[in-house]
């Protein structure tokens, strides 16, 4: 993915790679891993497939990216648990039938973007750090979620839905993929070429400095926060026509992963620095890991000290990067 | 009296900006000693120097005859110097018992802490106070809950706990009432008694007169005299303390500053009229300011004219900044009215105020100016983007870049590419690039807030140039600087301001660095807050 080169300053005599370069050579590394461990790992079906895992959690972490970008320790824990709920929505009231697709859609984005809503409202106006506030959301969305269905998920995916996400278009890709690739576009023009996205990163960079701008950062995080959820629930109705039927954790297991994507694409965590070419190549890197991972059939304990090794050394690959920038 | 301080040949350097340059100080055992100056004289740094929180470039510091070498705070304590700022260090969290005896805690030989001990030690050094406290002493009381003044004096008893030889006091009374004050003032004459040397610094002269026996005066970091104070008038110290040491005549001596400018051959020495570069006769009142009141200003009245350029001047931290943050929706106006062409602006927020035509390029920089680490394209384009922005969102990249460009050509903005970080530029530069970000939303009411602090001389020249352009252009300009000459040099009408009122109005030939220090100076301190 090219992006505008914003992000990463070249100098002319001592070009460096960026974050965004570094985790596209680890993919492509973990990929020539993949083969040479087991043959086929790399073959254009398998790839593909990859890719397809892949395209739930680059578009939940689009949200993300945009809550971490705004600084102040922004963070969305609740992604996970609202594209749960926007799936159950989305599922109770399509109930299989595709002329019920559009309100079924707006109903689940609806209430996802409700949701930032109260995220954002208690970040800024009651001030309570985000890290809590979505980390009590979860809680919250999940009594929800149980209000809801009684504790027993209904409906069914719209066919129409299903053949868009699975639907193999053209290359024998599914139109999972164009969609991924549609939000991944819109997400950098919000970022790269709108007012809010520029006013993001400044209220990132230098919260003060925005407010003396002239920009209002207080609206700039509620927005986040809103586009965080909206994007969550759009992952949430995209994952339903995938599966077709809901379960009541459908989504949960995109918290951890959704903010790991981010960071290694090369987002500040502090906030002001990064953008989304760099966290789908994230999500690109930890599916090509979680693949390779199966294939060498690794138990869930060291699986989870390899996502851990893995996320360290970027990182520390990044921050001497920095360094070696400034 | 073999002298308990001796400071010599002292220098530092911040930057571009040489803070001491071979400063000395020669105090007295049992002395309570005045360290004076104008703004960026040096007399912060000297006293940070002496409490390690400074550490200079060369210079030699005795302490009773003996080389002291002071690295850093812990290294004056161990000398028995403590300070206290005007900034307090109050941890607002801990009780007031826990701030005094902070760093020097009583511990039990167990190791753990006594907090009977700790709680007697605080009492007796907030004892000598109990009058500024109505009565009783709030040992257990947060610190944070106390007031300003209070709490001030919390920070003057956490110094004596650490039993000082040397006690140095920079605007410690800023925040005091006069009652508190007089508490200071009695403990601090028990303290020279005692054999303690007082180093004080003051803006409020009268404090210095009563309190003092010796003054050093310091000028463009270095040291001009030390005077015996009884035998000494205020009008010689202030006379000290400005430019020129000869007694002073009218004021013509200081009409050539404003040709030696360079830049503006139309600025020649004329003597009665506020000339300045480019500027026409400035035009009608635009901008009216009634009773403006906030936590830190108090009534301030004044009126400007569209293409007038108005400093305000005084001791630094009298309400300049307060005013410029006020007339921006940066601060909450308690009362008062601010009219722009006869309308009333918003000032609820800074966004409503850049809406309305005001931009303020704020004091600091780093902290309020700019984005470091974003482009210099993003940091010229945000003030001014959404006026270009299609339904205020879509922007075109061609269009920011046209912006952009034009500003970096129109104030000579040295870069390399649009897409740098504006970090990487030098000082001046980023100064011009936060000015640049206003000047692309065409201001009507433009606020510098000491706009040319920290920069190099050319760079200096060309922010005055752009100044001058804007009042040219019809805008209404107000400037605060630390730096006289530069007032001297822009404005044509001056407010002296002091603890948050307007004190003086200096107009055309009044405005000399000379009349500006006087004034910043001379004033009665009338009653506090």
């Amino acid at each position: 993915m090219s992006a505008p080169t914003v992000e990463t300053p070249r100098r002319a005599l001592a070009w460096r790679p960026g974050p965004v370069a570094l985790a596209g050579a680890v993919a492509v590394v973990l990929v020539i891993a993949g083969e040479l461990v087991s043959p086929g790992f790399a073959g254009y079906g398998q790839l593909v497939n990859l890719m397809r895992v892949a395209a739930f959690l680059g578009v939940i972490a689009i949200g993300q990216t945009i809550v971490i970008i705004a600084g102040g320790g922004g963070v969305d824990l609740s992604v996970g648990k609202v594209a749960t709920f926007a799936a159950i929505i989305g599922s109770r009231v399509m109930a299989g039938d595709d002329a019920n697709i559009v309100p079924a859609v707006a109903l689940a984005l609806l209430v996802s973007a409700g949701i930032g809503l109260v995220n954002g409202l208690g970040v800024t106006l009651l001030r309570i750090p985000p890290f809590v506030m979505t980390l009590g959301m979860i809680g919250v969305v999940q009594g929800l979620i149980l209000a809801y269905t009684g504790g027993q998920a209904s409906g069914r995916a719209a066919p129409a839905l299903t053949s868009l996400v699975n639907g193999r278009i053209v290359f024998d890709l599914p139109g999972l993929l164009f969609l991924w690739l549609l939000l991944g576009l819109l997400a950098v023009w919000l970022l790269r070429r709108t007012t809010f996205g520029w006013n993001l990163y400044a209220v990132g960079a230098n919260r003060t400095a925005a407010e003396l701008t002239g920009v209002r950062p207080g609206r700039t995080l509620v927005l986040a926060y809103v586009l965080s959820a909206t994007f969550a629930g759009l992952a949430g109705i995209l994952l339903l026509g995938y599966t077709e039927s809901v379960f009541l954790d459908l989504a949960d297991q995109y918290m951890l992963p959704s903010v790991a994507a981010v960071v290694i694409g090369g987002t500040l965590l502090a906030g002001g620095i990064g953008g989304y070419a760099g966290t789908a190549v994230g999500a690109i890197v930890l599916t090509v890991l979680q693949g390779l991972l199966t294939t060498l059939d690794i138990g869930g304990a060291w699986r989870t000290v390899v996502n851990g090794v893995v996320l360290l050394v970027l990182l520390s690959l990044y921050g001497r990067q920095r360094r070696l920038r400034s | 009296m073999s002298a308990l301080l001796e400071m010599t040949g002292v220098r530092k350097r911040y930057g571009g900006v040489q803070a001491l340059d071979g400063a000395s100080l020669t105090a007295l055992r049992g002395e309570v000693h005045a360290l004076l100056g104008p703004n960026g004289s040096g007399k912060s740094t000297l006293d940070k120097t002496l409490a390690g929180t400074v550490v200079p470039d060369s210079g030699e510091i005795r302490i009773d005859g003996a080389q002291a070498r002071i690295g850093g705070p812990r290294d004056a304590h161990a000398l028995g110097v403590a300070a206290v700022y005007q900034q307090l260090s109050i941890v607002g969290d801990l009780t007031v018992t826990q701030n005094v005896v902070l760093g020097l805690e009583p511990a039990r030989r167990s190791g753990f802490l006594d907090h009977r001990a700790a709680r007697d030690r605080a009492a007796t050094a907030l004892e000598r106070f109990a009058a500024a406290f109505s009565g009783r002493l709030p040992l257990d009381r947060p610190a944070a809950s106390l007031r300003p003044g209070e709490q001030q004096i919390v920070e003057v008893a956490k110094a004596l706990a650490r039993d000082p030889r040397i006690l140095v006091l920079d605007e410690a009374t800023a925040s005091l009432h006069k009652e508190q004050v007089e508490v200071l003032f009695e403990v601090v004459r028990e303290l020279r008694a005692a054999g303690v040397l007082v180093v004080f610094t003051s803006h409020r002269l009268d404090e210095v007169f009563a309190l003092c026996d010796r003054a050093t005066v310091l000028r463009n970091g270095r040291t001009v005299a030390t005077v015996d104070l009884s035998s000494t008038s205020e009008d010689a110290l202030v006379r000290l303390m400005v430019a020129a040491p000869r007694p002073e005549p009218a004021s013509p001596p200081e009409a050539p500053h404003r040709a030696s400018a360079g830049t503006s051959a139309a600025a020649h020495g004329a003597r009665e009229a506020p000339v300045r570069g480019g500027t026409a006769e400035p035009g009608a009142v635009a901008l009216e300011v009634r009773g403006l009141t906030t936590d830190r200003l108090r009534d301030v009245d004044f009126t400007v004219r569209a293409g007038e350029v108005l400093g305000l001047g005084g001791l630094q931290g009298q309400g300049q900044s307060e005013l410029l943050l006020a007339l921006f929706g940066a601060a909450r106006i308690t009362a008062g009215d601010v009219l722009l062409d006869g309308e009333a602006l918003p000032l609820t927020s800074p966004a409503r105020a850049a809406r309305a035509g005001v931009a303020l390029v704020p004091g600091d920089r780093a902290r309020q100016g700019m984005f470091a680490s974003r482009p210099i394209q993003e940091n010229l384009s945000l003030a001014s983007m959404r006026r270009r922005a299609r339904m205020k969102l879509a922007l075109s990249a061609p269009a920011e870049r046209r912006a952009a460009r034009s500003m970096v050509e129109r104030l000579g903005i040295k870069i390399g590419s649009l897409n740098d970080p504006v970090a990487t530029l030098s000082g001046g530069n980023q100064q011009k690039v936060v000015i640049g970000k206003w000047l692309l939303d065409r201001p009507r009411v433009v606020l510098l807030d000491d706009p040319a602090k920290g920069v190099d001389v050319a760079a200096k020249e060309e922010i005055y140039a752009i100044i001058r352009g804007l009042a040219a252009e019809g805008a209404v300009v107000i400037l605060n600087s630390s730096d006289n000459r530069e007032l001297t040099e822009l404005s044509d009408r001056v407010l002296v301001l002091f603890e948050g009122a307007v004190a003086e109005e200096l107009t055309a030939a009044a405005i000399t660095e000379n009349r500006l220090v006087s004034s910043a100076l001379r004033l009665a301190p009338g009653e506090t807050l």
